[in-house]
C-alpha cells in the first residue's frame, strides 16, 4: 500500500500545514506590513537598512541555533563578539593590516567557543554555568586592558577600541558601508552565512548528526556518533560566527566599546532562534527560521521607532512577541502530539492496528 | 444480577476504531481476566468503564443501573475503581495519610485528628489481612505493600469492583502471593476485580473468568476451568502464533570472530569463536555480564584485557568507530532511551550510523536514501507509511525493525542483539525472530542477548550460560532446556560437583 502511493515528503500537504510550518515568513511580513504602513514614505533604502541592521544579531543568532539545537545553550556570544572585536582591533592597530583584523577576529571568537565546547563536551560541565562563567571574563578582560594598554593598542578611545585612522581603516570602513547591487555588505554576510547553514542542516551527513545529538543524545552515540566532539564543534562554530560578527560590527563602526557592545546580543539572539522555530530542548527546528526570526527583531525596532514610542519600552514588546511566538509554538506541538498517537485509518491501517 | 455488564462498546480514535462491539461480564465476587497483547484495547475499555474517555456506541450497567454519559466522579461513586499501573500514592507522606487524602478527619477548626485516622486505618487493615503501620511512610514500603495500600484505598472508600492494571509487574513471587491472598480475601467479601496481565500462570491461578481482546474485537470469555494457557495464548494471538519451533539448522561457515581471554568491567577471561551465518544466544541471570559483554565487544563499555578478533584482524578496543568498521553492531536494550531519536524522521533513524561511516562525502542524495530506505523496509517488513513519518508513529516492533535496519544499513556483519524483544508484543517477537533465522541464513551472524529462555530455543544454534561475568558453559541447540540453563546460570552445577567428588 505504501508502496503504491510513493514516497512523498508528507508532512502535510494542505494549506494549513504549509502555513503553519513556515509561520516565521508570516511573522516576518505581518510586521513589515505593519512598518511598511506606518511609513507611508519608506524608501528602498529604508527596506534595505533591515538587513544592514540584521547582519549582526543574525549571524550570533545562527550559531547560537547550532548550539541550541544540539540541546545546548551559549550564553557567552554577546562577550565573545566585545573580547574578539577588541583583540582584533588591537592587532589591526599594530599590524594595519584588514586580513590580520579579520582572521584575528574569527580566530579569537573560534579560540573562545572551543574553550567553551571543551568544558561542555569534554569535562561534561553543564553548559548553562560555563557560557555564564566565559560571558563574566572575556567582556571583563575586554574591558581591563582598554584601560591599561597603551593608546597605540587601544587607538587612543576613551574606554573604546578604536580603528587608527590609516588608509586600510577608510578602506575597511567604505566595504562595511558599501552596497552591492543596492544590498547593504552586512545584510549580504547575512543572506551568505544563512545559506550556507541552510544548506549544512539540511542536506548534510553533518547536519542530521546535530538534530539527532540534540533528540537523543545516548541513541546517537550508540549509533557511533562522536556526540562529545558534536558538542565541541557547535560551541566551536557558535564562537566563530560571534567572531565573523564582531568583524563585521568593527566594518561597519569602526570601534568597539567592551562594556556595551554586544551587551544582552546572547539574549535577542535566542530569542531570534525561538521566533524562528527551534526548540529549546534541542532536536528540532528550521535554520531558516532564524534568519527570518532575526529580521522580525529588527523590523520590531523600526516600528517602535517610527511609533515614536519611548525606547525603553522596546524590551517589554519583543519580549511580549516572545512569549507570543513560544505559546504559539507550544499549542502546535499539543496538536502534532495527539496526531502522532492516532494515525489516520486511511493512510496507515497496520500500522493502527499493530500498534 | 452481575456486578458490571458492558455491550457493544464501539470506540474510535479519529476515525480508527480501537473498540469494535467488544462486550465484558463481571460477576460478582470473582476476578476476572482480561486479556490482550498491547493495543488490543485492554486499556482504552478501562478507561471507559471509569469514565476518563467517552464511548461511541454501547451501554454499561453496573450492578443493574445503566450507566450514561459517565464521569470519574460518578464511576467513582458506583464503586469502581481504577489501581493503575504507575500507584498515585505520594511516597512523602505516611499510609494513613495517603488513604485519607483529601478526605481527612477533622475538628471543628480544620485540625487534623491524626489518632482517629490512625485507628480507621489500623481497623482496615486487619479487616483486609495486612499487616502494615499506618504510620510508615510509603516510600519506605516493598512494592507489593504499596499496591495493597493502594486497593485498601479503593475499599476504603467503598469500591466493589476494582480494575488492577498488570499489577504484578514490580511484584517478586512472594509479594504477588502476599497480594494474592489478600484478593482471595476480598472475593470472599463480595468484591470483584478485573485483572489485566500477559502472564498465564498468574491467570491461571487467581482468575474465576477471562474475556479475551485482540485488535479491538471481543474474542472470547468464559470460565478458566474450561480453558487450557496454550488455547488462551492462541486467542489472544490469532494466526500470528504457533508453538512449533522456528529453528532449522544451518551450514555454518568460517569463523567471524574470535576471543581470546577478552575482560571488561563485568566478565572477564571469555574464550569464544563464533562462525559465519551463526546464531549464537547468551544468557544468565540478571547482573551475570551477559549484557555488558556485548557492550564492551561494540566498543560502548571499556575492555580491560584479553583481544578481540574479527576476520582475524585485531579490533582496536573501547571505540564504537572501530566496532562498526569492522562491522561489528550492537542493538541496545531499552529502545526509547538507547534507540529511538524521536524527533527525526524513519529515514534519518535509518541512516544514522550509515553517515557516519560515510562521512568523507557530506551531501546527502535524498532519493539515493529514499530507495534504500524502501529496499531495507520490504527486505524487514517494516510497516510504515512514508521515510518521513515520526518514529514513534510506528508499534514497538516495527520501530525495533528500524532500528535493526539501521545496522543492515551500515552492511554490518556481526549483529549484537542486546534484550531485542523487550516490550513488544508476542506476535512482534515472532516477527522478530523469524528476521534472525533469516538473516542468519543469508549470512549475518548474530549474538543474541536474553533472559527468556524460549526465545533462544526458538533461534539459537549455541548459547553460552553467564554466571558472574564467566561463561559457565556453551550448549549446542539441542541441549537447551530450562534445567540445564538454570543449573549452569546459578552454579547449581558446581555444588554438584563439589558434593560427588
Amino acid at each position: 500500500m505504501s508502496q503504491e502511493k510513493g514516497i512523498t515528503r508528507h508532512q502535510g500537504k494542505t494549506a494549513v500545514a504549509v502555513l503553519q510550518r513556515y509561520s516565521y515568513v508570516i511573522a516576518f511580513f505581518a510586521l513589515f506590513i505593519l512598518y511598511y504602513f506606518m511609513n507611508q514614505n519608506l524608501s528602498w533604502t529604508g527596506v534595505t537598512n533591515i538587513f544592514r541592521h540584521s547582519g549582526v544579531i543574525g549571524i550570533l543568532s545562527l550559531g547560537v541555533g547550532l548550539v541550541i539545537v544540539t540541546a545546548n545553550f551559549d550564553l557567552s556570544i554577546g562577550s565573545i563578539l566585545a573580547f574578539s572585536a577588541s583583540v582584533a582591533i588591537v592587532v589591526f592597530n599594530m599590524t594595519d593590516s584588514i586580513l590580520l583584523l579579520f582572521l584575528t577576529s574569527v580566530l579569537a571568537g573560534g579560540l573562545c567557543g572551543l574553550f567553551n565546547g571543551f568544558l561542555v563536551g569534554k569535562a561534561k560541565l553543564p553548559a548553562f554555568i560555563v557560557t555564564l562563567a566565559t560571558m563574566l571574563i572575556l567582556r571583563s578582560i575586554a574591558q581591563y586592558y582598554c584601560q591599561v594598554l597603551p593608546d597605540f593598542y587601544t587607538g587612543g578611545g576613551n574606554n573604546l577600541y578604536k580603528l587608527a585612522s590609516t588608509p586600510a581603516k577608510n578602506t575597511l570602513f567604505s566595504f562595511g558601508n558599501s552596497k552591492f547591487l543596492s544590498l547593504p555588505m552586512v545584510g549580504i554576510a547575512l543572506a551568505a552565512v544563512s545559506a550556507v547553514v541552510v544548506y549544512v542542516t539540511t542536506s548534510t551527513k553533518f547536519g542530521k548528526k546535530l538534530y539527532a545529538v540534540g533528540s537523543n543524545a545516548k541513541a546517537a552515540r550508540l549509533s557511533g556518533v562522536n556526540t562529545d566532539g558534536i558538542v565541541v564543534t557547535v560551541f566551536t562554530l557558535s564562537g566563530l560566527f560571534a567572531g565573523l560578527a564582531a568583524f563585521l560590527w568593527i566594518s561597519m563602526q569602526g570601534s568597539v566599546d567592551p562594556s556595551t557592545t554586544g551587551k544582552g546580543n546572547e539574549m535577542y539572539a535566542i530569542a531570534a532562534v525561538v521566533l524562528g522555530g527551534l526548540s529549546m530542548s534541542g532536536g528540532k527546528g528550521k535554520f531558516l527560521g532564524i534568519f527570518f526570526g532575526a529580521l522580525s527583531y529588527t523590523v520590531i525596532d523600526k516600528i517602535i521607532a517610527s511609533a515614536k514610542v519611548d525606547s525603553l519600552i522596546n524590551d517589554a514588546i519583543k519580549g511580549t512577541i516572545l512569549l507570543i511566538a513560544i505559546l504559539a509554538q507550544g499549542s502546535g506541538l499539543n496538536l502534532k502530539g495527539i496526531r502522532g498517537k492516532f494515525v489516520k485509518p486511511d493512510k496507515q491501517p497496520e500500522a493502527a492496528v499493530s500498534k | 444480577m452481575n456486578m458490571l455488564e458492558m455491550r457493544g462498546i464501539h470506540k474510535s480514535f479519529f476515525g480508527v476504531k480501537v473498540l469494535k462491539d467488544v462486550s465484558l461480564t463481571v460477576a460478582r465476587g470473582e476476578v476476572h481476566a482480561l486479556l490482550g497483547e498491547n493495543g488490543a484495547g485492554k486499556s482504552t475499555l478501562m478507561n471507559i468503564l471509569a469514565g476518563v474517555l467517552p464511548m461511541d456506541a454501547g451501554e454499561i450497567i453496573v450492578e443493574g443501573k445503566a450507566l450514561k454519559h459517565a464521569t470519574v466522579r460518578m464511576t467513582e461513586g458506583l464503586g469502581i475503581a481504577f489501581v493503575h499501573q504507575e500507584l498515585n500514592l505520594f511516597n512523602d507522606l505516611t499510609v494513613y495519610e495517603n488513604l485519607f487524602f483529601s478526605k481527612e478527619i477533622t475538628n471543628r477548626f480544620g485540625t487534623l485528628k491524626k489518632k482517629d485516622m490512625i485507628r480507621e486505618s489500623e481497623r482496615l487493615f486487619k479487616r483486609l489481612g495486612m499487616s502494615i503501620d499506618p504510620t510508615l511512610l510509603v516510600g519506605s514500603l516493598k512494592a507489593s505493600e504499596k499496591q495493597t495500600v493502594e486497593i485498601a484505598k479503593s475499599i476504603f472508600f467503598d469500591a466493589r469492583l476494582l480494575i488492577l492494571d498488570e499489577p504484578t509487574t514490580a511484584l517478586s513471587n512472594d509479594e504477588i502471593e502476599h497480594l494474592f491472598s489478600i484478593l482471595n480475601n476480598l472475593k470472599r467479601q463480595g468484591k470483584s476485580f478485573i485483572f489485566i496481565s500477559h502472564k498465564m500462570p498468574e491467570v491461571f491461578t487467581i482468575a474465576d473468568s477471562y474475556t479475551v481482546l485482540r485488535n479491538g474485537e471481543f474474542i472470547g470469555s468464559g470460565s478458566i476451568k474450561d480453558v487450557t494457557p496454550e488455547a488462551l495464548t492462541r486467542m489472544m494471538v490469532g494466526e500470528s502464533y504457533s508453538s512449533r519451533s522456528f529453528y532449522v539448522p544451518r551450514e555454518l561457515g568460517e569463523p567471524v570472530l574470535e576471543l581470546k581471554r577478552f575482560s571488561g568491567l563485568a566478565f572477564k577471561d571469555v574464550d569464544l569463536t563464533v562462525r559465519k551465518g551463526e546464531i549464537l544466544g547468551l544468557t544468565g541471570l540478571k547482573g551475570s555480564g551477559s549484557s555488558e559483554f556485548l557492550w564492551t565487544l561494540f566498543g560502548a563499555l571499556p575492555a580491560t584485557g584479553g583481544e578481540m578478533r574479527v576476520h582475524n584482524r585485531v579490533i582496536e578496543r573501547n571505540s564504537i568507530r572501530k566496532a562498526m568498521k569492522a562491522q561489528v553492531s550492537l542493538l541496545p536494550p531499552d529502545r526509547k532511551e538507547n534507540s529511538s531519536i524521536s524527533e527525526v524522521s524513519l529515514l534519518e533513524n535509518m541512516y544514522i550510523s550509515e553517515h557516519e561511516l560515510s562521512g568523507r562525502r557530506q551531501h546527502i542524495f535524498r532519493k539515493r536514501e529514499e530507495k534504500r530506505f524502501r529496499d531495507l523496509q520490504q527486505q524487514l517488513s517494516i510497516k510504515a507509511n512514508t521515510p518521513y513519518d515520526a518514529i514513534t508513529s510506528l508499534s514497538g516492533g516495527n520501530q525495533q525493525k528500524v532500528f535493526i535496519a539501521r545496522w543492515l544499513n551500515t552492511e554490518s556483519e556481526i549483529l549484537l542483539l542486546d534484550n531485542p524483544t523487550q516490550g513488544i508484543d508476542v506476535g512482534a517477537k515472532a516477527e522478530i525472530y523469524k528476521q534472525m533465522l533469516r538473516l542468519a541464513e543469508a549470512g549475518k551472524t548474530i549474538i543474541f542477548n536474553t533472559l527468556e529462555l524460549p526465545e533462544l530455543q526458538k533461534t539459537v544454534d549455541r548459547c553460552a550460560v553467564f554466571f558472574e561475568g564467566r561463561i559457565a558453559i556453551v550448549l549446542e541447540h539441542e541441549e537447551i532446556n530450562e534445567h540445564t540453563v538454570m543449573m549452569y546460570a546459578t552454579n547449581a552445577v558446581q555444588a554438584e560437583e563439589g558434593v560427588l567428588q
